[in-house]
């Protein structure tokens, strides 16, 4: 990706001018373990964010501290400039769609969807409509009298989420909404649902570890790790500019090569000597760390043949296995003195290619990441 | 085509043989044999008993029961007793079962051997030793009289007080088990989701818990009910003779002036009580936990 094209994502990136959700130096502590640490975040308004990262990293507590569900040991947490941080989860009206639902299962369709309207009260002559206008925001209006139990995993969740929304939350939570669907049907619930929730401009954050959900649904995404986050971004900067290793490692597919780095080499360029030879990373997109470094390229920026030009990297290597995805084919590869397999991902497989062949693989140095080894 | 269908339908049902036993029935059998012989034959032999006198076929019994003040209140001491028996387990069994469902999985081992321990002690020495603690001379009047809430010891053994005091002790664990059972099964998301949706803690008890955990109560009410109507040996050890119950109405006729017929209407009488109270409290409570199921 081209320098221009970053800097606009960056742009988009950027939290419009409202800080609609405020979350400032939260903690929460479990007994001896610290979950979350001086934990800081923005959600603009109608923006819909993605919580991403690997299960026990504090993305779910996160969600119940802003729901109210927990309190928080420190810190604060404000919804358009209300500060919520002593405010019990029935009055702050925030919607939860829980990951295994959580619908009630007394009820039918239209009593759960009901539930949150007659709680708050609203008059008996407007919940009628209100949830017959919910229930077709997600075309359930069929199943309206149906038992809970008699509905498939992606009927119930249509269900929770207009439940959810009937009462017109000020802000939406997700929790791993889609774990429990198959993968078809996840697909078509990931699109539905990041449409619906557009239209009706609503914030949301959405709790994954599942990262094409993060990148397919986000407009930006918070990596997190060990109760901080890693870092916040569009999909596409998470992807192209990982801030850290561990994201690198934990958003899409990556080629990590272990090195020791010199000092800056010409034209603002840093070598690292690795196993396979001198890589050489453009220190305008990496902070120039000296020592233990690791080498991360994405896969698809790796093409076979000879290097064009001077700005990229150069290495052979034997091919090790083919992988063809219909759309796209992984090639791997597997030099003597790596441990790890090159990736590389083309969209044709060229004629003639074969395990066993060296091939000459070049990437521009522009797309070589460089991070400091952990 | 309607000729083909009917005569598969002709030959269709396959054989059956008369008594056809597989392994659940025979699984069943030890049971089925066990309760003819120590319950079917001895309520028939009291249904008979209850119909005939020493001069045969006589309704005495029954009209004796059911006719006669004396009686009549004796059923409704009994109904009483176990009415509130009932309510004072529930009022205090239900948020126990809340507590302990809700409980650190280590304290909910010590929780629950707390509660199931005095059912390991026999109703005898835990009445009597209840009856020792309330003597004039007892620790409860010893405590009340140090804290300054009465200023000479209160007659408390023999009182209803006692009587009641002591049957909630023996019947609370009865009502906590089941409870405790249906709670435990609860989502902790459930309310979470009530919670998110705007519903205060009382709204949610009301709408999502007490529903959800309406089976478990039903079940608690039944078997404290029907056991506490017909208890014996802690209204006779706490209260005797000043409280009669149909229990001890039984156990004189049977013991005492030997008058089987009026025994076994007593029996029969309570038998058809207990037996309504607890189908209907079922009856009356399934709604509640199934409303919006159908359809």
């Amino acid at each position: 990706m081209n320098v221009v094209a970053r800097e606009a994502a960056h742009a988009r990136a950027t939290p419009r001018s409202d800080r609609y959700l405020d979350v400032a130096a939260v903690t929460k502590r479990f007994g001896a373990a610290t979950v979350l640490k001086d934990l800081d975040i923005s959600v603009a308004r109608s923006e819909f964010i993605s919580l991403l990262g690997p299960s026990g990293c504090g993305k779910t507590t996160l969600l119940r501290l802003i729901a109210g569900l927990m309190k928080p040991d420190g810190g604060r947490i404000a919804i358009g400039g209300n500060d919520l941080t002593q405010v019990p989860a029935h009055k702050r009206n925030i919607g939860v769609v829980f990951q295994n639902y959580a619908l009630f299962p007394h009820l039918s369709v239209e009593q759960n969807v009901a539930f949150g309207l007659e709680a708050q009260r609203t008059l008996k002559a407007e919940i009628g409509g209100r949830v017959q206008n919910a229930l077709a925001l997600v075309r359930m209006q069929a199943f309206a009298e149906r038992r809970i139990s008699a509905l498939s995993g992606g009927q119930q969740q249509r269900v929770a989420v207009a439940r959810a929304l009937v009462v017109k939350p000020s802000l939406l939570l997700l929790d791993e909404p889609f774990s429990a669907l198959d993968r078809k049907l996840r697909e078509t619930m990931q699109i539905e649902l990041r449409h619906l929730l557009r239209d009706l401009e609503i914030t949301s954050i959405f709790v994954t570890h599942d990262q094409d959900e993060a990148l397919v649904m986000s407009d930006r995404i918070a990596v997190m790790n060990e109760g901080r986050i890693e870092q916040l971004g569009t999909p596409d900067e998470v992807y192209s500019s990982p801030a850290s290793l561990h994201v690198l490692e934990f958003v899409g597919q990556s080629t990590r090569i272990g090195g020791t780095a010199s000092a800056s080499g010409q034209g603002g360029d840093v070598g690292i000597e690795t196993p396979i030879g001198q890589i050489r990373a453009s220190m305008r997109r990496n902070s120039g760390p000296t020592g233990k470094v690791v080498v991360g390229i994405r896969p698809e920026c790796i093409a076979l043949g000879e290097r064009p030009g001077a700005d990229f990297n150069e290495i052979t290597a034997e091919l090790a296995d083919i992988v063809f995805f219909g759309s796209k084919t992984a090639l791997h590869f597997k030099p003597p003195a790596m441990e790890d397999r090159i990736q590389v991902e083309v969209a044709r497989l060229p004629s003639g290619v074969a395990p066993g062949a060296a091939l000459k693989l070049h990437w521009p140095i522009a797309e070589t990441m460089v991070y400091p080894t952990p | 085509m309607t000729t083909i269908g009917m005569e598969t339908q002709v030959t269709a049902p396959p054989r059956r043989r008369l008594l056809q036993l597989d392994a659940p029935a025979i699984m069943v059998l030890p049971g089925l044999v066990f309760m003819v012989v120590a319950f079917a034959i001895p309520v028939l032999i009291l249904v008979a008993d209850s119909f005939r006198d020493a001069s045969g076929l006589s309704l005495a019994g029954y009209r004796k029961v059911l006719g006669d003040p004396y009686y009549i209140g004796i059923i409704w001491n009994s109904l009483q007793l176990g009415l509130i028996t009932t309510i004072g387990s529930l009022l205090i069994g239900y948020p126990a079962a809340f507590a302990l469902s809700r409980a650190p999985a280590r304290l909910q081992v010590l929780l629950f051997a707390l509660i199931f321990l005095p059912l390991t002690v026999s109703i005898i020495v835990k009445t009597f030793g209840l009856a020792i603690m309330m003597r004039r001379d007892g620790i409860l009047n010893w405590l009340l009289l140090n804290l300054g809430f009465i200023e000479r010891p209160m007659r408390l053994v023999f009182t209803e007080f006692a009587l009641y005091f002591g049957m909630i002790n023996v019947f609370l664990p009865l009502m906590i088990l089941p409870i405790y059972s249906v709670m435990r099964q609860l989502d902790p998301r459930l309310t979470d989701a009530a919670a998110s949706l705007g519903a205060g803690p009382v709204t949610t008890f009301l709408r999502v818990t007490l529903p959800l955990t309406m089976p478990g109560v039903v079940a608690g009410i039944s078997l404290v009910f029907s056991i506490s109507v017909a208890a014996y040996v802690t209204p006779g050890l706490l209260i005797g003779d000043r409280f009669m119950t149909m229990s001890q109405v039984m156990a004189k006729a049977y013991l005492n002036i030997r008058d089987f017929n009026l025994g076994a209407s007593m029996a029969v009488v309570m038998l058809v009580v207990a037996v309504t109270i607890v189908f209907t409290s079922t009856y009356f409570a399934e709604p509640a936990s199934r409303r919006g199921r159908k359809g």
